[in-house]
């Protein structure tokens, strides 16, 4: 391949030539109810070639397959020409980087039979209804996948890399008395099969937070003094920070957050750590070749930084930070947010809580989304604090909130850091999908509306 | 390729059915500093489910090799369902308008030209614009082992913008577009250029302004979101054996009698138009609620099997995944009232132009609350302005079957054909 790939590369007629192949095999097990209703392998193969000559825009080409490569790169330098660009496209300087890492994988799940497959997602569907007969109904998808990529640029940077997956996502739907509530949880590890091995766990998480909400009370709308686990507090500074502390996407909401912006209080600060081990984000180069750097964002609550690939660090003066990802296989790189971070604070959890009279522990967030300079959080499962005690659990939290003024209301940050495991992914605007880790420790805001139509 | 891989089968397996389909996307960007940017895509892919004894399997590739195909889908179906899958015959296809020969050959010239004329036209000193046109073609290739095999063209042309105001009032990102077959016309062009204007012109109002009881008209983009938790609740597996509030009672008179609803993937040039669905199953307009009664669900080859019933031609194979059901053109009967006079009707009330559905929602059980960035307050048919916070509450199903007035303003949003409706039974909220 990497003949026919650096043949292809040298046919180029462009200033700036850059060629990313990726082959992606994936096999997927879905079992709803009890009975296995897909059991599926697909093998995916395809990338983009960008070129740029002096005085021209970037020419893109996606495809598919691995055949006759020099036509996309000869089609991309074409394009460049057509567009037209105000200032010619300028990439900062990266060290040239040669790294060859597609060794074998241990446990390689290519290689484990799609009957076993099946097997271990027959016994995850077990454990889930096998808690409690009220579960009625639920599922669970058993996804591997195995990534290869190619990449090369006529600055003579040669990355290939082999990479593995494994993630378990399940649905609880429980029911009494004619009362349905659903609960819904994932993982996602980066490693070989048995990577996933703990997915029980989940399973069983999963099914109890369904039966949990069936005796739980709708919250009471109201401003409330909120404790957010470290799942619900990292999805909120991936979303409310990192998506701001980067150039703006094309077709994603332009807002950008300017250095030097305070968004929050001393204790908060926030980064993106491409280089932490072993997160399902983690590479040691991004999608064009920049070696991968710890990026703080927001220090003290100042925004200090922000995400770069290549064309937007030259643009802002700034080095790049290889956070350059592809968003699909046939894909343009573009910043986005690896593992994002909320530095970790003092005290314990119950340090948090202790001084609470009446106030929300929200965990296991649902969903995070931004729209302007709204940020909504809504919350899988949640507890009342009553006293500086949990207590009883409630359901229908939903924070929609102005995210500066929400960051605002961040009053203290526990110790207790810990990476999420969930199988979480980041859309944003035209820039496709990539997979993402947050990590965060407890984190309290203080009168916080919650409920119906919050802000 | 679609003939090789179902030779390969031949004598292993009960029954398979493959789909091939082709794509290669031009697009077209224009940035908010006016830079031009050009880009490609093109793509195969070839999905494969076989029966064999007695259980299904799948496999998707984007390679060139069949007999891989072929090993992948064998090994599925050695762990796939237990089912057993009847596979249409060959039989006529309805002439469907799928591909416009302008729209497929449209080069980087031809697109360049459209997004540069909404560019252009959107662009005003107290607004931040990007524009883009896009046009993909190629084709979609159905066989299988009961000698159907059948195919078509197809096309697909759009042109749409992100603006921004900047002004002190600022308002968020409005993202319009229109897409259809055919290449957009200068009449689409300034059709999205005046729904812009009436957007973001009018100044905010008050917050202090009531909303408890007002009337609600929702916009045509804005009822495709309202019936999002009906689309779910129509569709597939959910629908026949599911948790869908509507499981069981086809036939039963569930919404307001202004209410009709078919999906139609004969409509003439619209994104979902096709003569054939992916299973290989013949396409035809299919009424969904009609007057108010529940008339029929969408089903295709798979969840038809399941649940005991004839597909209704909803069958999609989507890159990679497993195949799905998924509605075609949905498109609702128009009243006859025009949108000035539902307004005009109104007295003082909203109008919604589009909702934000939001992160995380079941849609299933209809129960909403949703953001209105896009909320007007209108008094005797005219807009005062717009309303800043608003969040749209409520049951969907119910509204649904309250409906004061459906417009003749049927508009196509994707593809979906929806006119304005005036509906009860919602209530609107100011967030906090």
């Amino acid at each position: 391949m990497k003949s026919r790939i650096l043949d292809a590369l040298g046919r180029s007629r462009a200033g700036y030539t850059e060629l990313r192949l990726r082959r992606v095999w994936c096999t997927t097990v879905l079992v709803r109810g009890r009975s296995v209703e897909v059991a599926t392998a697909a093998v995916e193969s395809g990338g983009m070639v960008r070129t740029c000559s002096p005085g021209t825009g970037w020419g893109m080409v996606g495809f598919s397959g691995t055949e006759r490569l020099d036509v996309p790169v000869l089609q991309a330098h074409e394009f460049s020409l057509a567009g037209a660009s105000r200032l010619p496209v300028t990439l900062a300087p990266i060290a040239v980087r040669q790294h060859e890492a597609a060794t074998h994988l241990d446990d390689d799940p290519r290689e484990i039979r799609l009957t076993e497959k099946r097997q271990r997602a027959e016994v995850l569907a077990a454990a889930l209804f096998g808690l409690d007969r009220r579960v009625v109904s639920g599922r669970i998808l058993l996804r591997d996948e195995v990534v290869e990529t190619w990449l090369a640029t006529s600055e003579g940077t040669w990355i290939h890399d082999l990479r593995s997956e494994v993630s378990v996502a399940a649905l609880a739907i429980a029911e009494e008395e004619g009362n349905v509530e659903r609960a819904l949880g994932s993982i996602g590890q980066r490693g070989g099969w048995r990577a996933a091995a703990g997915a029980e766990l989940l399973v069983l998480g999963v099914a109890s937070r369904a039966i949990e909400r069936l005796h739980a009370t709708p919250a009471r709308p109201g401003r409330y003094t909120v404790v957010m686990d470290p799942a619900a507090a990292g999805a909120l500074a991936h979303r409310a920070v990192s998506h701001l502390a980067r150039p703006a996407l094309p077709g994603a909401d332009p807002d950008v957050l300017p250095i030097g912006t305070r968004v929050g209080p001393e204790c908060l600060s926030v980064g993106d750590d491409p280089t932490a081990e072993g997160l399902r984000a983690s590479s040691i180069c991004d999608d064009e070749g920049t070696g991968t750097r710890r990026t703080p964002l927001v220090q003290n609550g100042v925004v200090v930084g922000h995400l770069h690939n290549r064309e937007t660090a030259a643009t802002t003066g700034h080095a790049p930070t290889g956070h350059a990802r592809a968003g699909a296989l046939r894909g343009a790189p573009h910043p986005r947010a690896t593992n994002t971070y909320l530095a970790q604070g003092t005290g314990s959890f119950d340090d948090l809580i202790g001084g609470i009279g009446t106030g929300i522990y929200l965990a296991d967030t649902l969903a995070a989304e931004a729209a302007g300079d709204q940020v909504s959080l809504r919350a899988g499962s949640a507890r009342m604090i009553r006293n500086g005690r949990l207590a009883e659990a409630v359901k229908g939290v939903h924070i929609s909130a102005g995210i500066l003024a929400l960051l605002g209301r961040v009053d203290a940050i526990a110790a207790d850091f810990s990476w999420d495991t969930q199988n979480a992914s980041c859309r944003d605007g035209s820039a496709g999908v990539v997979p993402v880790t947050t990590g965060a420790p407890h984190l309290r805001l203080v009168d916080v509306a919650v409920g119906e139509g919050s802000s | 390729m679609i003939g090789r891989i179902l030779d390969a089968l031949a004598g292993r397996v009960s029954a398979a059915d493959a789909v091939v389909k082709t794509d290669d996307t031009l697009t077209l960007s224009i940035s908010a500093e006016g830079d031009t940017r050009v880009s490609g895509a093109r793509s195969q892919v070839s999905h494969l489910r076989v029966a064999r004894q007695g259980r299904i399997g799948f496999a998707s590739t984007s390679e060139d090799a069949s007999s891989d195909l072929v090993g992948r889908a064998m090994s599925g179906a050695a762990s796939g369902e237990e089912l057993e899958l009847f596979l249409p015959a060959p039989a006529p296809l309805p002439s469907v308008v799928t591909r416009a020969p302008q729209a497929a050959a449209a080069d980087a010239a031809v697109l360049h030209g459209l997004a540069r004329a909404l560019y252009e036209r959107l662009s005003r000193t107290d607004r931040r614009v990007e524009a883009w046109a896009e046009r993909s073609t190629g084709a979609v290739q159905v066989a299988n082992t009961r000698s159907v095999l059948a195919g078509y063209d197809v096309s697909l042309a759009g042109v749409g913008a992100l603006v921004e105001s900047i002004s002190a009032e600022s308002a968020p990102p409005c993202r319009i577009h229109c897409a259809g077959v055919a290449l957009p016309t200068l009449l689409d062009v300034e059709l999205l250029v005046d729904e812009v204007s009436r957007r973001l012109d009018p100044p905010i109002v008050e917050r202090a302004v009531a909303l408890f009881d007002l009337p609600l008209c929702l916009g045509p983009r804005a009822a495709a979101t309202l019936l999002r938790p009906l689309r779910a609740a129509l569709t597939g597996y959910e629908a026949f054996l599911g948790r869908s509030p509507l499981r069981g009672r086809l036939g039963e008179q569930l919404f307001d009698g202004k209410l009709t609803l078919s999906d139609d993937p004969t409509a003439p040039g619209r994104p979902g138009s096709r003569p054939v669905d992916d299973d290989g199953v013949v396409s035809r307009r299919v009424m969904l609620v009609e007057a108010g009664r529940l008339a029929a669900f969408a089903s295709d080859l798979l969840v038809g099997a399941r649940a005991q019933v004839p597909s209704t031609g909803h069958g999609w194979r989507l890159p990679h995944a497993a195949p799905r059901v998924g509605l075609t053109n949905l498109r609702m009967q128009p009243g006859a009232e025009s949108r000035e006079a539902l307004l005009g009707a109104m007295g003082r009330g909203v109008l919604i132009e589009d909702l934000d559905w939001g992160a995380g929602a079941n849609p299933l059980p209809g129960t909403i609350a949703l953001r209105a960035p896009w909320a007007y307050l209108v008094e005797g048919g005219t807009i005062r302005g717009r309303l800043e916070g608003v969040v749209v509450s409520g049951n969907v199903f119910e509204a649904l079957n309250q409906i004061v007035a459906v417009g003749s303003d049927a508009t196509w949003v994707g593809s979906q054909e929806l006119p304005s409706l005036v509906v009860k039974g919602l209530s609107l909220v100011r967030d906090r």
